[in-house]
């Protein structure tokens, strides 16, 4: 059997991507110049965190039942909490949760509800595996809201779109879910889509982001940046 | 651009929906004959003025209901079917 692969594993290859084992997760590490993607995901990068883990639960009582295993969902619809662990909850709907584990890998509370997720069902609350047909990318850096509005018709202007806004909508023209957590102050947009079409999605957002001088970034900077923000 | 308020995701392009048809009471299968069924699946009322309809925005995969006005196009109100039905409703009787 293979290890889990990135949809865009082919194209990150060819554009030079070191994959490696990072902070317990085997992903695009760099591309070559780990010191210069830090400076690019200020300004304005793209990076896969696909091999990243994810989970996803619906039904009457998906919140009560994560709520129980230590994951607090945010109150309304279309928000998401960033947890204890670094993990990020995000509520969807009423009745519909997205998990997405922690940047700084070894991530644990993701497999540990897929693990139990059929305890689940006692309270009706349904695991839905995300892992593999979502891409997760992250676009981060102070041009990432500009970049943004060429592909999105939601306004992602901090005035708006504050820290821990969830806009489930069209991102170049594919249906995407845009989650806005920030790394200290350095904007982080993660955008997570239907994985048949993550080639495109990659794709597109490169192409748009040409403009701003952006560049793909491995999971070196943003750890980097991440440690210096704690 | 014309704007569909969502009760879940709040004002989005139309581009973002589908519309499913109007709202119309389902017949009882075990009661309605052939004409009723007839009417049900395949008539649609077309009138103008305000109807209430089915809609869907899909990157949510999220159905609710419209009240909107034919003439004008004018989308008067949104809302979620919990407001019709309940969750263990029986059908409506024809």
């Amino acid at each position: 059997m293979t290890e889990p692969r990135s949809p865009i594993d082919d194209a990150v290859r060819a554009a030079g991507a070191v994959v490696g084992e990072h902070a317990g997760v085997t992903a695009v590490t760099d591309y070559g110049d780990p010191e210069a993607e830090i400076a690019a995901s200020r300004r304005l990068g793209l990076a896969d965190l696909s091999p990243l883990a994810r989970v996803g639960f619906r039904g009457p009582g998906a919140r009560e039942w994560l709520a129980a295993r230590g994951v607090e969902l945010p109150d309304e619809p279309n928000r998401a909490r960033v947890q204890p662990d670094g993990s990020i909850a995000i509520a969807r709907s009423w009745t519909e949760a997205l998990v997405l584990g922690a940047l700084r890998g070894a991530d644990s509370v993701c497999d540990r509800l897929e693990a139990g997720a059929a305890d689940g069902h006692r309270v009706r609350a349904y695991s839905l595996p995300r892992f593999d047909g979502m891409f997760w990318f992250a676009l981060t850096g102070a041009s990432a809201v500009d970049c943004l509005a060429k592909l999105c018709g939601v306004d992602m202007r901090e005035s708006a779109f504050p820290v821990g806004s969830v806009a489930q909508t069209s991102l170049a023209r594919l249906n995407a879910v845009i989650v806005r957590v920030d790394l200290g102050d350095m904007p982080v947009f993660h955008l997570l889509g239907d994985s048949a079409s993550a080639e495109y999605a990659w794709a597109s957002l490169l192409d748009a982001m040409q403009e701003f001088d952006g560049r793909p970034v491995g999971l070196r900077a943003l750890h980097a940046l991440a440690r210096e923000f704690e | 651009m014309k704007i569909m308020p969502c009760p879940l995701n709040g004002p989005r392009p139309i581009q973002e929906f589908t519309c499913g048809g109007e709202v119309v009471a389902t017949p009882n299968p075990d009661r309605a004959d052939a004409e009723t069924w007839a009417d049900y699946l395949f008539l649609h009322h077309n009138a103008a003025g305000i109807v209430r309809e089915w809609w869907y925005h899909v990157p949510t995969s999220f159905w609710f209901i419209a009240d909107r006005n034919t003439v004008t196009d004018e989308i008067v109100r949104t809302f979620l079917p919990r407001e019709l039905f309940r969750p263990d409703a029986q059908r409506d009787q024809p």
